[in-house]
């Protein structure tokens, strides 16, 4: 299957169905940070969008 | 999720915070694919608007902590997600927040900005992920485009999608 035809997939799916997913995907990018395979980041969210108000 | 929009729900309903809405990644998964993230971004208003623009996220840590939440960098970790609580830090997100639309999950009802409130933060935050953002949007034609066009005008984004259009949309911009 095509990317963008998974990516409509997907986007058609119920809400509820997709909090499962990302719920999938937090859990997998939880371990990755954990296992330190991924750079930090070094500003917060916060900073970021207090930042693009300047 | 379901846990963690209860426990936001009952802290609305008991005056710690006013209406809220869900943006950022998870706002957008409601449009469009699910993408990786790992904290939910909820824009709130208070019940007293009156302190003026720096609001203390104090009342909201101390509710949620008496009921067993835990902080956790710049989040608060509701149920089983961390949250991030933001104070709307311009006339942008105050609409985005009253216009929010109303949606259940799981039987809880909720709310998310809609498709053209979520691109048009994307395009004034503007990192790379949230110009991937606006572009997914835009790909899978996940936008009203005139109602896009009269928000970006309305709120000072035109010069910041003028260029996000010339770098990424080569004019193909409909």
């Amino acid at each position: 299957m095509s990317k963008p035809k998974l990516q409509a997939r997907l986007a058609a799916l119920s809400f509820s169905e997709k909090i499962k997913i990302l719920e999938r995907l937090r859990d997998r990018e939880k371990a990755i940070a954990a296992a330190g395979l991924r750079r930090a980041e070094k500003k917060s969210k916060a900073d970021e969008l207090q930042r693009s108000h300047k | 999720m379901k846990a963690t929009l209860e426990l936001i729900n009952q802290m609305q309903a008991d005056g710690v915070i006013g209406k809220y809405t869900i943006g950022g990644a998870v706002g957008a998964t409601f449009y469009l694919a699910p993408a990786a993230t790992v904290d939910v971004d909820v824009f709130t208003t208070f019940p007293s608007e009156s302190a003026g623009p720096l609001l203390s996220l104090g009342p909201i840590y101390e509710y949620l902590k008496a009921r067993g939440c835990r902080e956790e960098d710049e989040y608060i970790v509701v149920g089983d997600w961390p949250v991030q609580f933001l104070s709307p830090s311009d006339e942008l997100d105050r609409e985005a927040i009253a216009e929010s639309v109303s949606i259940e999950i799981e039987g809880t009802r909720t709310w998310v900005m809609t498709a053209e409130h979520l691109v048009a933060i994307a395009l004034r935050t503007g990192r790379p992920k949230d110009r991937s953002r606006v572009l997914q949007f835009l790909e899978q034609r996940a936008v009203d485009r005139s109602k896009l066009h009269r928000i970006i005008a309305q709120h000072g984004l035109t010069s910041k999608w003028n260029q996000f259009e010339q770098r990424y949309l080569d004019g193909k911009d409909e």
